[in-house]
């Protein structure tokens, strides 16, 4: 580096030298802001496509030498203005800089990649440039859009990078499907969560997380992020936008000021993690139950071995017995640990002290670090411009032997080969790999299971890294207990479950003026994913005594053409454009796991290997929609705009055997925008405003093949194959669900745009839904597919940006979000009272479930599930023994959903240094917690910290009357501290287990240097370094893990439930960008 | 322009032309026909395997063979609350729906009919198994979401046994298609008699005796059952028994021989089973306990229900379970209906005076055939002495025949306890921490999925039984 630092100086010396000696003349002038008329200092000033520049002074003044010759392009730029280009001859005394404002006239890439003026939008778009992206990089690009936008939530997902992190646009409206769609350079791309197949019971693989699609897009390429909200921005998208869409764009080649320059750009960083938030342990009692413990083999010989609760003795207190790690003195002089239970076979263990390990969770999670290197060149010329971009990223998580690597390669060409033909391309290719993927859930492949439900308070958490027990190496794996557990490191180092995937995205378009107002475009783009993974499982694991090993394949293709005839007319007035287009999307998806549960020989892990029948488990799907749009843009002068769009599908997933009559669904959309500010005279503090309103309905469709039953290969018997009836009943008479919106804004700007409002008030009914409802078993089904239900959606968006401070030297900009969103259940499907839309369960236990119900009236993410019983005034009843009394009957536990989220940036630029923050607030909502039933049953918990020789006196009322009369009196019978706690977080009730989810989170922090002016440096090149982290800091009621979380279960992600979850992770990274 | 409209118009055109939809949208992973063969052999082995399970994690729990030292809610009578199986609900209405499915093959394709009669008798084995441990359940409307009704009614015990097609009728039909059939169609996927329809017609005669002794309390079932023990067409060896065979490894192997160690440590021997193996001096003992790992010839239970957090148990106390559970799960049977158990119900029969029969006879018989299932050798002296002797001087027969059936049926955990709320025997024990009030429950709670999905006809079966209460007594229950 330092070496191409000396030779570019060295270049850069001679070259002006050069020059002085050439006949040249001087030009100079004056540069001021145009707003303020204030001299700016420090301005850059080049001749393009040279290496000549200069600077302003404190005067704002400079002069710069040229070569009387040639005509040539001067090119102004400064931080906080737009860049100017001016032919010598336009040179005058004062040049004037504009100031760069947020959002003045931005140009937003809208449905179809038609680059629109915000300002004509009758509908609510938000944009962020890549600054705003790539600033606080995040391993999970889904992971750096929270915050950023109104309206737009991302739950990161528990496993560090590499775990799906779920989005959603303006909450949850639809019973099934809330996912937003992605396009990239106008193709559409998945974002699909593929999980493995797994057994319910405590035996088999459990779900793994392999990450969500749009993970792989490398955010260093990104230009720009639009998302579009509402229905309307995204009617032409298709029936996938009816979540809303996020429309990315990427760098092209002619970014560089320089043109004909071969521009380089190379960012580096480096971040560092750590765990974010732990549980709060207790750290009096150690292993044991009724307060005695003593390991003789870890399965039930010694006393409460092979349990591990922490209901044992006072640790720290003198007490000497027998633990796994105490020494085990052979008579031929060898000694090994209490738990090589195989190798030492029996022998006495030799005491040692009882002591408390308050960090052994905090000392099993590592520093992870993450590097990402990305390079990019780029070119202009004469007929168009390129750009190739290479990036890696290595990834090592906080969980020990978890990591993620990434690279990429993309390019972009844009060819205009003639005045009428423009050819664009796009090409990413990204390679991910990862040696182990942490399994999520509940049950003991998820290490949360073995190190806080069930982790011991006095497991010394160090003398289990080395996993083995001597002599046995890859046949009997060394734990603290042998019934229920595998050692952490066991799992993650051995049972690892690894990936490779190819992902390839493209497009292709032509676009040829046929005439001067008649233009036709052709696109082709394809979505292409294929995956590798493999599960291994080594010998004495507990749930594979003898080892296993799957190995699932998958496979997703979409294939998107389309063609756009535009046509565009002014007259006078009047303005009108009209196109035309049409659209083929074909999708393939199969999933193929192959797995035998029992290998032959330890340690090789292969299907050959395999010692019991292999099992196979094969899923492939086929979709395909045709559409025709039209849409047409008016416009009166310029200040009235008016849009209109029309589409109709025809989707192969709604054809039945026997009709196709239920595939056709059309939706309009119009939109309207009046800007105020243009038609009227306002006051001069107003710079702009605008008023806006649209309507619009999207359709959609479902998955495929629900519109008739099969028969579904079960477990073969001695090798001959079983069928059994689906489970679910079929509906082949499905329609197209119908999302109708209704949408209101302003967006409103001062003086001079340094306040901006933005507000949008929306109201979408959703009907027709088509869901999979859980069915009573009785029926013999357990779910049926469905039209039905009317769900209505309000919320308001609001954007506040205020630049308080705007001077040459010092820029501050602050942003606010606001958005609030309820989802109510208008009315339900024929005669059904209260509907069961989804349950999370575990290991398929009717009892530990939470229930997602609605009833008419009733919002959208309502939990339900059991708890005890209570008078009328609330008080819990106490019965003779002292103990609660189960209430097994439903009933309402919260909303999952926040009441309403607010979110602040800050951007600060003072000279050459950068400042940013952004913090959320997310308020209301609850969280269930898995985690706070076991491991407070279990005793781990400071909850359970308090534990008096008395017994505990449980908090409610005894009835010492009769049951029609009953007369209350407080509890006074106290139970044994153990019994009591046990009994309060059982989690068989979930009621106990409830938090408040509301919290308030320093989600990004950065500050950064910029240096554009060093002897090493030409004009226009910059160099930047910053220091930046993310998940600083976070308040909420919730003690023992981050507020943020989403839960896997049962193939599908839960929201409200916490499971088993990891901790998440803080990162503090350093970021150094070259721009030449 | 004209020229640019026809292309619209032809892309329009185009793009409409959904032909090939139908083939696109045909799930290319599974049949949408199937053969009965193949939901017949499912049929068989989810029921064998899953209720095998069920019989030992939760069945045994409630007949005291065994109980669970932790994780125990359901030992301790809370049967809400089961974290091992507990709920076979949906095993048990998943199978009746794939029978149904048989029965309309066997109904729509006279290729198909000899699978009629299995269909009937399968549906009368479940439907039995469901009311016995439930009650009052939806029967006549069940399994016909299909055809659009997703809330089926609950059906009063007496109708599901006595109904026009109930499970009295069902077996007899079963038993005339069988009998009538004349095609020449093996019947295939038959893991339990190798499509042998005579042996069908056995089972089925044992079925409708079990029935019949079970509600003979409530109705005058004699004639029948005389009629049956006359002909001599039930289950009299143990090669006519219905039974799956475990195999050694996974995927057809006994479900406790996969599970974690310490899922499995958790049965320990019941109190009750202790007595009750010691008093009879009973060598099956060895077989379904494992000894005490500090003594190969003593083994110990422990009273059910234990509270784990107000008592410190170490299981080196107490007998695990036997290795036939788990290391040689191989040798282990899934009895669906056997010889013994035949024999057992003839016996009672004939001591209620319900047949003219030799009770002693049978009782023997029974003993004997269960003793050869479990491939122990019944000691010499065992039927001529000790508690073991029929009708011995203190000794009730009665009690005598159900401890015999309950000691043989330890895999078939429901059976035992159904039997112990009809006749009371054995005499169990109260709990040692009781969540219902010291009662044994004689009948288990509907699921909540009922409640939740099923809701109208849920709340007419919970006011029917006390607010789902499990200390309401079925219909059959004296």
């Amino acid at each position: 580096m330092l070496k191409k630092i000396l030779i570019t100086t060295v270049y850069s010396i001679l070259f002006n030298f050069v020059q002085v000696f050439a006949q040249s003349l001087k030009l100079s002038s004056i540069v001021k802001d145009a707003v303020s008329n204030e001299p700016l200092v420090g301005v850059s000033i080049w001749i393009d496509g040279t290496s000549i520049g200069t600077i302003t002074d404190n005067l704002g003044y400079f002069s710069i030498q040229y070569d009387e010759s040639n005509s040539f392009m001067l090119i102004i730029s400064s931080v906080g203005y737009k860049n100017k280009k001016l032919e010598s001859n336009e040179i005058g005394d004062i040049i004037y800089l504009e100031p760069e404002t947020l959002t003045l006239d931005e140009l937003v890439v809208t449905a179809l990649g038609l680059e629109r003026d915000s300002k004509d939008l009758g509908y609510a778009i938000q944009r962020i440039d890549a600054q705003g992206i790539n600033q606080v990089q995040a391993g999970n690009f889904t992971d750096n859009l929270a915050g950023k936008f109104a309206g737009v939530t991302v739950s990161q997902g528990a496993t560090g990078i590499g775990s799906t992190s779920k989005i959603t646009i303006r909450g949850e409206s639809s019973f099934t499907n809330n996912n937003p769609l992605f396009v990239v350079d106008g193709i559409p791309i998945n974002n699909a969560t593929n999980v493995n197949f797994t057994n319910d019971a405590a035996a088999g693989f459990q779900e793994i997380d392999f990450g969500n699609g749009a993970m792989d897009v490398n955010a260093e390429n990104i230009e720009n992020i639009s998302v579009l909200k509402g229905p309307a921005a995204a009617a032409l998208y298709g029936t996938r936008a009816a979540n809303g869409v996020i429309v990315i764009t990427t760098k092209n080649g002619s970014d560089q000021l320089n043109s004909e320059k071969l521009g380089i750009q190379f960012s580096s960083n480096t971040s560092f993690e750590s765990a974010f938030q732990l549980p709060e342990f207790q750290n009096k009692y150690g292993q044991g139950n009724s307060g005695n413990f003593a390991f003789i083999n870890g399965l039930g010989a010694g006393v409460n071995d092979n349990i591990s609760y922490s209901w044992g003795p006072l640790l720290n207190s003198g007490i000497f017995t027998t633990q796994f790690d105490s020494p085990v003195q052979l008579s031929d002089g060898r000694t090994f640990r209490g738990g090589d239970v195989s190798v030492h076979g029996g022998a006495t263990i030799t005491p040692t002290e009882l002591k408390s390990y308050p960090n052994n969770l905090a000392d099993f999670y590592q520093i992870g670090s993450t590097k990402t290197n990305a390079l990019a060149f780029s070119r202009e010329f004469k007929n168009g411009n390129s750009r190739v971009a290479l990036s890696e990223m290595q990834s090592e998580a906080i969980i020990p032997g978890v990591n993620l690597n990434r690279r990429s390669v993309s390019t972009k060409l844009n060819l205009k080969p003639s005045n009428k033909l423009s050819i664009n391309s796009s090409l990413n290719y990204i390679y991910s790999e990862s040696d182990n993927r942490p399994s999520n859930g509940y049950g003991s492949e998820n290490v949360n299971y073995a190190l806080v439900a069930w982790g011991p308070r006095s497991l010394n958490i160090n003398a289990l890294k080395d996993y083995w027990q001597p002599g046995l190496e890859g046949v009997q794996q060394y734990s603290f207990n042998y019934t229920y557990f595998d050692n952490p490191y066991f799992t993650l180092l051995e049972n690892q479950n690894s990936f490779t995937r190819n992902r390839f995205f493209a497009m292709i378009s032509a676009k040829y003026a046929i005439t001067n107002q008649l233009n036709l475009q052709i696109r082709s783009g394809m979505d292409y994913l294929n995956e590798d993974r493999k599960f291994r499982r080594a010998f004495s694991s507990n749930r594979f005594v003898n080892g296993a090993y799957a190995n699932q394949k998958i496979d997703f293709r979409e294939n998107n053409t389309d063609m756009l005839l535009y046509y565009s007319l002014e007259k006078r007035k009047f303005g009108i454009d009209i196109s035309l287009g049409a659209n083929r999307m074909d999708q393939y998806f199969s999933s193929l796991q192959i797995q035998t549960l029992r290998l032959a020989q330890a340690g090789i892990f292969s299907l050959s290997n395999a010692a019991s029948p292999i099992e196979s488990f094969e899923n492939t799907s086929k979709k395909r929609i045709n559409s025709v749009y039209a849409l047409s843009k008016l416009s009166f002068e310029n200040w009235f705009f008016v849009d209109l769009t029309a589409r109709n599908d025809w989707s192969s997933a709604l054809t039945n055997p026997i009709s196709a009559d239920n595939s056709r669904f059309f939706y309009p959309s119009v939109s309207a925008s009046f800007i105020l500010s243009e038609k009227f005279k306002l006051p001069k503090m107003v710079s702009f405003a605008k008023i806006r309103a649209n309507w619009a309905q999207v359709g959609n469709d479902t998955e495929p093949y629900q519109t008739s039953g099969v028969f579904i290969a079960q477990t073969p018997v001695n090798g001959l194959p079983t069928f059994s009836g689906q489970n679910s009943i079929p509906n082949p008479h499905i329609k197209p669900e119908k999302t109708s919106s209704f949408e209101i804004g302003a967006d409103l700007r001062f003086l001079e745009n340094r306040l901006r409002f933005d507000v949008t008030y929306y109201l979408a009914k959703t009907e027709n839904q088509i869901i999979s409802l859980p069915v009573a078993i009785s029926s013999g089904y357990s779910q049926r597919v469905i039209n039905g239900g009317l769900v209505t959606s309000r919320g308001i968006e609001l954007i506040a940006e205020i630049s308080p401070i705007r001077k040459p030297n010092l820029t501050w900009d602050v942003q606010f979000n606001f958005s609030e969103n309820v989802a109510i259940v208008e009315s339900l499907p024929s005669e059904i009272e209260r509907l069961t839309l989804a349950y999370s369960r575990i290991y398929d236990n009717v009892n530990q479930t939470v229930w997602y119900q609605v009833a008419e009236g009733d919002r959208l993410g309502d939990m339900y599930g059991t708890g005890y019983k209570r008078n009328d005034k609330g008080d819990f009843i106490v019965d003779a023994n002292g103990l609660y009394i189960a209430d097994n009957t439903l009933k309402k536990l919260g909303n999952y959903n926040p009441d309403f989220i607010l979110v602040t940036s800050n951007e600060i630029q003072y000279k050459n240094f950068t400042f940013g923050f952004l913090i959320d607030w997310r308020y209301g909502g609850i969280l269930i917690s898995r985690t706070r039933a076991l491991a407070t049953v279990a005793g781990q918990l400071k909850e359970t910290e308090n534990r008096p020789e008395s017994g505990i006196i449980a908090e409610g009322v005894v009835n010492i009357g009769t049951n029609e009369n009953p007369i209350w009196q407080t509890n006074s019978k106290a139970i044994s501290a153990e019994s009591y706690y046990r009994m309060k977080f059982d989690r068989n009730h979930e009621e106990n287990n409830t938090y408040d989810a509301t919290y308030l989170k320093l989600r990004e922090m950065h500050i950064g240097y910029s240096i554009k002016k060093a002897s090493f440096l030409i004009s226009g090149q910059e160099i930047k370094l910053s220091i930046y982290g993310r998940n600083l800091w976070a308040w909420s009621k919730i003690p023992h893990f981050d507020p943020e979380q989403l839960a896997v279960q049962g193939n599908q992600f839960v929201s409200g439930v916490e499971d088993m979850s990891y901790a998440t992770s803080r990162s503090i990274g350093v970021q150094v960008k070259f721009d030449f | 322009m004209i020229k640019l409209y026809t292309w619209i118009v032809l892309l329009i055109s185009v793009l409409g032309c959904t032909t090939d939809f139908e083939d696109i949208n045909t799930n290319p992973n599974a049949p949408v026909d199937v053969q009965p063969a193949l939901l017949l052999r499912k049929v068989i082995y989810d029921y064998a395997e899953n209720m095998s399970y069920e019989g030992f994690v939760a069945g045994n729990l409630l007949s005291q063979h065994f109980t669970m030292i932790d994780f125990n809610l359901f030992d301790r009578h809370n049967l809400s609350s089961p974290q091992y199986g507990g709920n076979p609900w949906p095993i048990l209405y998943k199978n009746l729906r794939d029978i149904s499915l048989i029965t309309d093959y066997s109904n729509e394709n006279p290729t198909y009919e000899v699978y009629k009669g299995p269909s009937f008798i399968l549906k009368a084995l479940i439907s039995s198994t469901l009311t016995d441990i439930y009650g009052d359940v939806p029967f006549s409307e069940a399994t016909k979401g299909l055809e659009g009704n997703i809330n089926p009614k609950y059906d009063s015990q007496e109708a599901i046994y006595l109904g026009e097609h109930g499970i009295i009728a069902l077996l007899n039909h079963g038993i005339e298609a069988l009998e009538n059939y004349t095609g020449g169609i093996q019947l295939q996927g038959d893991l339990l008699f190798s499509g042998d329809l005579d042996a069908w017609v056995r089972f089925a005669n044992s079925l409708k005796i079990k029935a019949l002794v079970r509600i003979s309390a409530k109705s005058d079932v004699s004639n029948e059952l005389q009629g049956i023990y006359n002909s001599g067409k039930y289950m009299k060896s143990n090669s006519q028994n219905a039974v799956f065979q475990f195999s050694a490894g996974q995927p057809n192997n006994f479900r406790m021989a996969n599970l974690r160690i310490g899922d499995v440590n958790l049965f320990v021997m019941s109190q009750t089973a202790f007595e009750i193996f010691d008093e009879w001096n009973d060598p099956r003992i060895a077989l379904f306990y494992r000894p005490l790992s500090t003594d190969n010839n003593q083994f110990n239970g422990l009273l059910n229900g234990p509270d784990a957090s107000s008592t410190s148990i170490s299981v080196s106390d107490y007998s695990l379970t036997g290795i036939v559970f788990r290391e040689n799960a191989a040798e282990l049977k899934a009895n669906i209906m056997t010889a013994w158990e035949t024999q057992f119900l003839l016996a009672e029969a004939a001591e209620r005076r319900l047949i003219s029969g030799n009770a002693k006879d049978l009782y023997e018989s029974g003993v004997k055939l269960a003793f050869e299932y479990w491939k122990t050798e019944m000691p010499a002296n065992y039927l001529n002495s000790g508690k073991a002797a029929f009708a011995k001087i203190g000794e009730n027969p009665i009690e005598q025949i159900i401890t015999q059936k309950w000691i043989a049926n330890t895999i078939n955990g429901y059976e035992s306890w159904i039997e112990y709320r009809r006749t009371r025997f054995p005499k169990l024990k109260t709990v040692s921490a009781s969540l219902n009030n010291n009662l044994i429950p004689v009948r288990m709670p509907y699921p909540a999925d009922e409640e939740a999905l099923n809701k109208v006809n849920y709340e007419e079966a919970k006011t029917a039984t006390n607010g789902n209460s499990v200390n309401a007594k079925v219909w059959w229950q004296d």
